[in-house]
């Protein structure tokens, strides 16, 4: 048996005293392809940046790779882990190569990036992502949809073999959509990369990943095969909707139709 | 091509500091004109050089690592600070008044004690908040410095040259003293760059690349601290270089901090040669009048009045001072 990417042991997580994860236990292996899913507020980002070291959890404990993640050199982390924040900050006047180029900081340290600042590493991650043609824009002039891809780009130029990516598809319409999660998950079946990417849409979760982890109350409500998780009971308890599942004839994949919002009791 | 003219720039500011002033008379130098120039004016122009160098970088660190472009050494409380040390320690007996080095370790003093004071204040406040409270610390520290400076009146010609600014009267042995100091923190600065450029991007962003934002940020702040008060041990206050010198050098070279820092330098040195040239053209026009001044106008004078109209030009062109 690998060893385990992740591992998340009865993790609880306090924000302004309000407990935001309540005993999160989650494993994750080496090339699995998770959707965190759940309710806006369930904690599904806040359980990403704890598996990345970003945050220390309150109690429990969170490993990557067998080794406490927030207590591992940032490097070393920044060496097997990408993040995809949900924003980007504002960067005046910054490039979309510059930003890029950043993500290679791990690998080269802060004289590697005086040196040298472009590499074929930072290009090919502007190309995979589809921004190639925005490398000379200014990051603070780019739209939602772009910054989105430019996002992208930055956590491939970082060449980890894990993925964390907060969700990746917000601002984005349709096509470019199905652009990114195709990419992550082609980049999973050739690269062998490990990814958890939280999802708002539970027809992505089901048609792009392998495992839905569903959070609810600070919890794993729910985890396994899209088919297993996906069901009419999970709308209701985690979501909070009335719907039906059924499966897509095309694509195999399970359908989340939700129909109304349940009465809150 | 814009270095190219910011070099440019830099020659002829440099030329015209060295060519403007009483004393000598272009282009046939006897001996005394000579020793004039090696001894006066080339330690002035050095002066001049590493003093707008070290606060347009360190105008530069702190407004990359604080993400504000209105943070300044004169609006942190590092500017104020250093001036009060100095002046304390002279004023105190500490300091003998003629020490470079003595001046170095009081600005040093002051600065770091004026900026963690204003960083205790103001870390959490908004990019306006902090430059607010650091008007309000710099006039607190400069309030301070006036109630010393009252005790003895008679060195209030000398106290000048730190609360306006000034290259006059600099020599070799200030110079000395002051360049490895400057040199060193710069290139520091320089080596860490990328990192401080990742760590300007965001906290998060900076900590997700392997850049941990606390010591990153804290190694930033003690070297514009370094710069900052290096320069004004050597050349008082010069106020608005740290403050807009920054601003040129990202509309030049962009917000690469690895071009942008060597570009601070640049221009931070082009700025104070060429207020300082300014200034001695302005002091020969005031004492040809009949009653002659001995007080020469100061370089700082020059770069405030310069400065602010500048500020207000960046400030109208610029997305960088956007400050919401």
């Amino acid at each position: 048996m690998t060893q385990p990417v992740f591992v998340a042991e009865e993790v609880r997580y306090r924000y302004r005293d309000q407990p935001v994860l309540d005993g999160v236990s989650l494993v994750v292996r080496p090339g699995e392809c998770v959707a965190l899913v759940g309710r806006n507020g369930c904690g599904k980002s806040t359980l990403l940046r704890l598996l990345a070291g970003l945050d220390r959890p309150e109690r429990g404990r969170v490993l990557l790779h067998g080794r406490p993640a927030h207590a591992m050199r940032r490097r070393d982390v920044a060496r097997q882990v990408a993040v995809l924040h949900q924003q980007l900050p504002p960067m005046p006047g910054m490039t979309v190569r510059q930003l890029v180029a950043q993500g290679r900081y791990p690998h080269r340290g802060p004289l590697g990036m005086l040196w040298r600042p472009d590499d074929a590493e930072s290009s090919g991650a502007l190309h995979a992502a589809g921004v190639a043609g925005l490398a000379g824009r200014r990051v603070d002039t780019l739209s939602g949809g772009e910054r989105q891809r430019v996002r992208l780009a930055l956590a491939l130029a970082q060449q980890t073999p894990v993925l964390l990516l907060d969700e990746p598809t917000t601002f984005l319409d349709v096509r470019h959509q199905l652009e990114v999660l195709s990419l992550v998950r082609r980049l999973h079946g050739e690269r062998g990369l490990t990814v958890v990417a939280v999802l708002h849409e539970l027809d992505h979760a089901a048609r792009f990943t392998d495992r839905v982890v569903a959070l609810a109350g600070g919890r794993v409500a729910a985890d396994g095969p899209p088919a297993e998780v996906v069901t009419p009971s999970l709308l209701a308890e985690v979501f909070g909707v009335r719907g039906r599942v059924v499966t897509d004839a095309h694509t195999g994949a399970v359908r989340a139709l939700a129909d109304s919002p349940l009465e809150t009791t | 091509m814009r270095w190219r003219w910011a070099v440019v720039a830099l020659l002829v500011a440099a030329a015209a500091e060295l060519a403007v002033g009483r004393g000598v008379d272009w282009p046939h130098l006897d001996p005394l004109e000579q020793r004039i120039l090696i001894e006066l004016r080339l330690p002035r122009l050095t002066t001049a050089l590493l003093a707008g160098a070290g606060l347009g970088a360190a105008g530069l660190l702190l407004q990359a690592v604080l993400r504000n472009p209105l943070a300044a050494p004169e609006l942190t409380g590092v500017n104020p600070g250093a001036v009060l040390g100095v002046l304390a320690g002279m004023q105190l007996g500490l300091v003998p008044a003629d020490s470079a080095a003595g001046a170095l370790l009081a600005a040093l003093t002051g600065g770091a004690c004026g900026g963690a004071l204003m960083w205790l204040l103001a870390r959490h406040g908004s990019p306006v908040e902090v430059a607010a409270y650091g008007l309000l610390g710099s006039a607190a520290l400069a309030g301070v410095t006036t109630l010393l400076l009252a005790y003895q009146p008679s060195r209030f010609g000398n106290a000048l040259r730190w609360l306006v600014g000034s290259v006059d009267g600099r020599v070799w042995a200030h110079v000395q003293t002051a360049w490895p100091w400057l040199a060193t923190a710069l290139v520091l600065a320089w080596l860490c760059s990328a990192a401080l450029g990742v760590l300007a991007a965001g906290d998060g962003h900076a900590a997700a690349l392997g850049v941990p934002p606390r010591p990153t940020r804290a190694v930033a702040l003690a070297l514009a601290v370094a710069l900052a008060a290096g320069a004004v041990a050597l050349a008082g206050t010069l106020a608005f270089v740290g403050l807009v010198v920054p601003h040129v050098a990202r509309a030049m070279c962009g917000s690469d901090l690895r071009r942008a820092l060597p570009a601070a330098a640049l221009v931070g040195a082009t700025a104070v040669a060429g207020a300082d040239a300014l200034a001695q053209v302005l002091t020969v026009l005031v004492q040809s009048g009949p009653a002659a001044q001995r007080l020469g106008v100061p370089a700082g004078a020059v770069t405030a009045l310069v400065g602010a109209v500048a500020l207000v030009v960046v400030a109208r062109r610029s997305s960088h001072v956007e400050v919401s």
